[in-house]
C-alpha cells in the first residue's frame, strides 16, 4: 500500500455544521439585532438620566416625591413577594405531593394571570374592591379603602406576579418525585420537620430564581398599578408611576434617574439569575424548559 | 464497491481514536468491526461514510480517492444506532426522503418514488406501515425502517452502527437474518460495527478485531476462532 | 368517576396547602376576574356589543392586535435564529448575549417606554437617523411596532432554546448521509422539529404585545383611531369613571387572552400527538 499519507485540508466541515460564512453571518445578526433592540434602551436610560451630570441626577433622587416612591415600592415589593412565594410553595406542594382530579385545570389557573393584560387586572381588582362595589363600599366605610390605596396596589401586583414562584417550583418538585419526604417520614420526622430538612434544601435555588423574578416584576409593574394607583403624590405613587408622572412634566432628568434606579435593579436581577443558571442549572426548571 | 483503508488515522485533540489503520474490504462483503467501546470502530466507519474526517491517510472506492468527497457526494447508506429516525415524518416520507433530497434534474417523478418506497417497505416486510410515524413503531420496526430509507437512495454501500445494539436478545436474533437476507439479495458491501462476537462470528463474511484504535486481526469468522492473532482476541472472543 | 377527589398520601400539610393554594388564588386572581365577567353579565351582551361596536374600540383593537402580530412575527423569526444562535454556535460574548435575551423581561415596561420614546423620538438618537431618510418611529404606529417587539422579544427564543438542545445530531448526519444539502436539512428535518416550540413562544409573544401597556403609551402618541391601543381605552374609560364600557372592553380582551390561551394549547397537544416521543 501507498504510505503517502495527505494532509487533510480545513476544508472539511462537519455535516451538522453551517459554512463558516453563514455562521458568521447570523452571529452578526444577532449581536446587531439585541444591540439595536435591547441593549440601546437600557444605554438610554443612563445617558438620559446623566444628561445634566451625575450631581443633578442623585440631586433629583433625593427629592421628596423619588424618596417616598422608592419608600413605596420597596414596602410593595417587601409584602407581595413573599406572600407569592409562601403562595407559590404551597400550591408546588399540594400540586406534586398529592394526586387529584383537575390538577392540569388548577395549574392553568395558576398560570393564568400571565395572559390577562396587567391593564384588565387591574381593572379587575377595581371592579372587585372599588369603592362602586359591594365589598369595596363596604370597606371603605369602615375605613379601609383597597383601590386608590397600598392594599390595592399590593393585590395589583400580587395578580401581575402570581404564578413566577409556583411555574419554577413545579416542574422542579415533580422532577424530584416523593421519594425523599416518604423516607423521612418513615424515619419520623414531622411534616413540618420534613418540609424543612428534605424539600426545602432541594428547591431552595428554584424558589430563589422565582422569588428573583418576582421581585423584579412586582418592583417595576407598571399597568395594573396605574389603574388602582390613584396616583397621588408621596401615598400611591410607586415607582413606576412617579417616572411616567415626571415624565409628563418634562422632568426628563428626574425621570431617568428614577428609571435608571430601576434599570439598575434590572441588571442585578440578569445578574443573579445568570449566576444561579450556571452554579445551579440541575437544581433549576428554567434550565431545562421554559 | 471495493473499499480501502489506507493508513487512516484520527486525533481527537490530543487524544488518537485511530493509529493508522489500514484494511481492504472486498466488493459485496459483509464485514464486522468488532471491538469494545473505545477501539475506535465507530469512528473508523464515520470516516467511510464522510460523517468525521481522518487526520491522515486515503479512503478508496473502486480505487478512486474518495477522502474528499462529501458526505452527501458518497453515497453510503447509513444506519445509526438510535436510527435517527425523522419523527414529525411518516415512515413513507422517511424513507422517500432521500429521493426527494435530490435536485429537481435528477429527483424520480411522485409516482416513481412512490414505487420505489412500496417495493422497499415489501422488502423489509412491512408492507402496511407507511403511514405510520415512527412514534408509534416497535424497536425492531424502526431499525427496518431505517435500513430502508438508507436502502432508498441506492447506495454503493451500507453502513451500519451497532444496529441491534438497542433491541433486545429475541427481536436481535431474527434482524440478523433479515440483515443478512438484504445483504445477499442487494449485493451491496456492507460494513457494521457490533460489540458482541456472537453477533460478528455468526453474520460477517469477514471480521475486523479492533482494540485502542489499531486492528488486532482481520480474517474469516473460523479462522479467528480457530487462531487468534494476539491475546486480546483470544480474550475477546471467548469472553 | 369512581375515583375519589383527591386520593389518599401519607404526605402531611394537605389542609394546610390546599387551604393556602385556593384562598390566594381565589383572593388574587379568580374572585377579581370574576367580578369583571359578573359587571359584563349585568351590563349584558348588548350592551357589550353597543360598547365594543364603536368605531373608536374598533379600531384600538385592531390595531392592538394587528401590530401585535405583526411584532410577534419579528420576534418569531428573530427568535429562532437567535436560539440557533446560542445553543450552536461557540463564540465571545455567548453567555453576556444570552443574558441581554431576558433584559425585557427584567427591564420595567415604564422604563423600557421612555427609553424607547428617547432613542427613537425626533431628537433622539435614532429618531434622527430615521428622520434623515424621511421616516418618523415615535408617535406612529411604528414606534408601537418597535416597543411591541422589545417586550415580545425573550419569548420564542426561550421556548425554541431547549427544542435546539435536545436535536440529536444523528438526525440531521442521517439527512446529511440520505444526500440532502444543509439548506434541505434546515427546511425539511430542523424546522419542523422547531415548529411547535416557535409558535408556543410566538402565541405567547401575541399575547403579551395585545395586553401591553407601559412600554407603549409613551411612544405612541395615543392619537384616537391612529395610534390609540386597546389597554389606554380601558384606563381613559377608567378615569372617566365610565365602569361599564371598561368592563366591556375588557371583557372584550379576556376573551381574546383565554382564545389565544386555548391555541397554545391545542399547539402542544398536536405537536405531542403527531411527534411523540422516540
Amino acid at each position: 500500500m501507498s504510505d503517502a499519507t495527505i494532509a487533510k485540508p480545513a476544508r472539511f466541515r462537519p455535516a451538522t455544521e453551517e459554512s463558516p460564512a453563514t455562521r458568521w453571518a447570523l452571529i452578526a445578526v444577532s449581536f446587531a439585532g439585541l444591540a439595536i433592540l435591547v441593549l440601546a434602551p437600557l444605554i438610554a436610560v443612563f445617558v438620559e438620566a446623566l444628561a445634566d451630570g451625575i450631581a443633578a441626577s442623585l440631586k433629583s433622587l433625593t427629592s421628596p416625591d423619588a424618596r417616598g416612591a422608592i419608600r413605596l415600592t420597596l414596602t410593595i415589593a417587601a409584602i407581595s413577594v413573599p406572600l407569592n412565594a409562601i403562595f407559590g410553595i404551597a400550591a408546588a406542594w399540594f400540586i406534586t405531593k398529592f394526586d387529584f382530579r383537575g390538577k392540569a385545570f388548577l395549574i392553568t389557573l395558576i398560570d393564568l394571570p400571565f395572559s390577562v393584560s396587567p391593564v384588565v387586572a387591574g381593572l379587575c381588582i377595581v371592579l372587585m374592591f372599588g369603592a362602586n362595589s359591594a365589598i369595596g363600599g363596604w370597606l371603605v366605610a369602615q375605613g379601609y379603602p383597597i383601590v386608590f390605596a397600598m392594599p390595592g396596589i399590593i393585590l395589583a401586583t400580587m395578580f401581575v406576579t402570581f404564578p413566577f414562584v409556583a411555574r419554577e417550583l413545579i416542574p422542579v418538585m415533580i422532577e424530584q418525585g416523593r421519594a425523599e419526604e416518604e423516607a423521612a417520614l418513615t424515619l419520623g420526622a414531622s411534616g413540618w420537620r420534613t418540609f424543612r430538612t428534605v424539600t426545602l434544601p432541594n428547591i431552595r435555588w428554584a424558589l430563589l430564581y422565582g422569588v428573583l423574578l418576582c421581585n423584579a416584576r412586582a418592583m417595576g409593574e407598571f399597568g395594573a398599578v396605574a389603574v388602582v394607583s390613584g396616583k397621588i403624590r408621596g401615598q400611591t405613587a410607586t415607582m413606576p408611576i412617579t417616572i411616567e408622572m415626571l415624565y409628563q412634566e418634562y422632568l426628563s432628568v428626574a425621570a431617568f434617574s428614577l428609571a435608571g434606579v430601576l434599570a439598575l435593579l434590572a441588571l442585578v436581577t440578569l445578574l443573579l439569575k445568570t449566576a444561579l443558571e450556571i452554579r445551579h442549572a440541575d437544581q433549576l426548571a428554567a434550565t431545562h424548559r421554559h | 464497491m471495493h473499499i480501502e483503508i489506507d493508513e487512516i488515522s484520527k486525533q481527537f485533540g490530543t487524544t488518537a481514536a485511530l493509529h493508522p489503520v489500514s484494511l481492504a474490504v472486498p466488493s459485496g462483503a459483509l464485514v464486522a468491526l468488532l471491538g469494545p467501546s473505545g477501539s475506535g470502530k465507530t469512528t473508523l466507519l464515520r470516516i467511510l461514510g464522510g460523517l468525521e474526517f481522518p487526520t491522515s491517510g486515503r479512503v478508496l472506492f473502486d480505487g478512486q480517492d474518495a477522502t474528499g468527497l462529501s458526505v452527501q457526494e458518497r453515497r453510503a447508506g447509513f444506519v445509526f444506532q438510535s436510527y435517527a429516525l425523522f419523527r414529525h415524518m411518516t415512515v413513507f416520507d422517511n424513507i422517500a426522503y432521500g429521493l426527494n433530497a435530490r435536485p429537481r434534474a435528477t429527483r424520480p417523478t411522485r409516482a416513481e418514488i412512490a414505487r420505489r418506497v412500496t417495493k422497499l417497505l415489501e422488502l423489509i416486510q412491512l408492507p402496511d406501515i407507511g403511514a405510520r410515524y415512527p412514534s408509534q413503531l416497535s424497536g425492531g420496526q424502526r431499525q427496518r425502517v431505517a435500513l430502508a430509507r438508507a436502502l432508498a437512495i441506492e447506495p454503493r454501500m451500507l453502513l451500519l452502527d451497532e444496529p441491534f445494539g438497542a433491541l433486545d436478545a429475541k427481536v436481535r436474533k431474527e434482524l440478523r437474518q433479515g440483515l443478512r437476507d438484504i445483504h445477499d439479495t442487494t449485493g451491496l458491501t456492507t460494513v457494521f460495527v457490533t460489540h458482541d462476537q456472537e453477533e460478528a462470528m455468526e453474520l460477517a463474511d469477514l471480521v475486523v478485531v479492533m482494540s485502542m484504535g489499531r486492528i488486532e486481526q482481520i480474517g474469516k469468522p473460523q479462522d479467528i476462532r480457530a487462531r487468534p492473532a494476539t491475546p486480546f482476541v483470544r480474550e475477546f472472543i471467548t469472553a | 368517576m369512581g375515583r375519589p377527589l383527591i386520593h389518599r398520601s401519607p404526605m402531611p400539610g394537605l389542609g394546610l396547602s390546599l387551604g393556602i393554594t385556593l384562598t390566594m388564588l381565589s383572593l388574587v386572581v379568580l374572585l377579581p376576574i370574576g367580578a369583571l365577567l359578573l359587571k359584563g353579565a349585568n351590563y349584558g351582551l348588548a350592551g357589550i356589543w353597543e360598547t365594543v361596536n364603536r368605531e373608536r374600540v374598533w379600531a384600538a383593537l385592531f390595531l392592538s392586535f394587528r401590530l401585535s402580530l405583526l411584532a410577534a412575527l419579528f420576534n418569531l423569526v428573530f427568535g429562532v435564529v437567535l436560539a440557533w444562535v446560542l445553543v450552536r454556535y461557540r463564540f465571545p460574548g455567548r453567555r453576556i448575549l444570552d443574558a441581554v435575551v431576558d433584559l425585557p423581561f427584567a427591564l420595567p415596561t415604564a422604563v423600557a417606554g421612555i427609553a424607547l420614546t428617547a432613542l427613537y423620538a425626533p431628537n433622539g438618537l435614532f429618531g434622527q437617523l430615521a428622520a434623515g431618510i424621511g421616516w418618523k418611529i415615535a408617535y406612529t404606529q411604528w414606534g408601537i411596532f418597535i416597543a411591541l417587539v422589545f417586550v415580545g422579544l425573550p419569548f420564542v427564543t426561550r421556548t425554541v432554546q431547549p427544542v435546539v438542545e435536545e436535536i440529536e445530531r444523528e438526525v440531521e448526519e442521517a439527512s446529511a448521509t440520505l444526500g440532502a444539502s444543509r439548506l434541505h436539512t434546515i427546511r425539511h428535518v430542523i424546522l419542523p422539529m422547531l415548529t411547535p416550540a416557535a409558535l408556543t413562544g410566538f402565541a405567547l409573544a401575541l399575547a403579551r404585545a395585545v395586553g401591553e401597556y407601559g412600554s407603549v403609551i409613551f411612544i405612541a402618541g395615543n392619537i384616537p383611531l391612529v395610534t390609540e391601543i386597546a389597554p389606554l381605552l380601558i384606563v381613559i374609560q377608567l378615569e372617566e369613571f365610565n365602569y361599564d364600557a371598561a368592563a366591556a372592553i375588557g371583557i372584550a380582551m379576556l376573551l381574546i387572552s383565554f382564545a389565544m390561551l386555548l391555541v397554545i394549547n391545542l399547539i402542544q397537544v398536536w405537536s405531542r400527538r403527531r411527534i411523540g416521543y422516540v
